[in-house]
């Protein structure tokens, strides 16, 4: 099942719909003169691995106590952070005995705000891939 | 040259964890785990690519939770920046996007299909 289209570029469009990845073109296999209402139509030919999606993504999870978490190690601390800060949480919730309750809560937030920090607010920064210098090109106006 | 890398694997996260709950059970500190990881994955962008195998005069393709590619792989997908087809020559090429997403003719059929789904 190959493909018949030669310029999808031209003649495929997509777009999405809540959890649906719409596919319309104007091609037609069999050599059809679309009008212009029914120009768009689906793909009118199966094409195996015909259509490659770049996205991101979820990481995947973790099943076993030797997986290693499915992201860039510059955040594997933060995952200590979010698990303290949930089990922090949690005895929070547990104490009968507001003091105990309190510094909890305070660890907590600790532990929220180290995990905010590097995922969110500093995040971009440490993935970011790009070094150096940048050089530009000028454009060539002959 | 290669040299090894820092990382850390669920049972260093669990060691450490412990150092303040000695008690936390293992099976609660993974699913934490995933948690953590679930969120990452709306910051960290880990970029992905995947292949789906088209169906004739099939308009829409799901990329809910549930979605596979062609190897029965789960995608989940968060945003797609970029979709290419399989052009006459077997090399991909990137299409453009339809702002609206609002074509005159729909396919009924499988834009229903996707809607039923239960676990997106």
């Amino acid at each position: 099942m190959a493909s018949n289209i030669k310029y999808p570029e031209d003649q495929v469009l997509y777009f999405i719909r809540g959890d649906q990845l719409g596919l319309i073109t104007t091609y037609s296999s069999s050599g059809e003169t679309r009008t212009s209402r029914k120009a768009y139509q689906a793909i009118d030919h199966a094409v195996t691995d015909g259509l490659l999606i770049h996205y991101y993504g979820n990481p995947k999870r973790v099943t076993a106590i030797t997986d290693t978490p499915d992201v860039d190690n510059l955040f594997h601390s933060s995952i200590v952070d979010y698990v303290k800060r949930c089990l922090y949480m949690d005895k929070a919730g547990r104490s009968g005995d507001p003091g105990a309750a309190q510094s909890s809560m305070a660890l907590a937030a600790t532990h929220d705000k180290k995990f905010n920090d590097t995922i969110k607010r500093f995040g971009s920064r440490k993935r970011e891939k790009t070094g150096g210098t940048r050089a530009v090109v000028p454009a060539n106006f002959t | 040259m290669s040299h090894s890398i820092h990382t850390l694997t669920v049972k260093q996260i669990i060691s450490r964890v412990r150092q303040a709950f000695p008690n936390a059970p293992e099976a609660y500190i993974m699913s934490l785990i995933n948690d953590a990881t679930n969120e990452m994955g709306e910051y960290s962008q880990k970029s992905i690519s995947a292949k789906v195998t088209l169906a004739a005069d099939q308009m829409f393709y799901n990329i809910g939770d549930s979605a596979t590619d062609s190897s029965s792989e789960r995608m989940g997908i968060n945003k797609i920046y970029r979709v290419d087809i399989m052009d006459n020559e077997g090399d991909y090429i990137q299409i453009p996007r339809v702002l609206d997403g609002e074509p005159l003719m729909f396919d009924i059929t499988s834009e229903s299909a996707g809607i039923k789904d239960p676990g997106d």
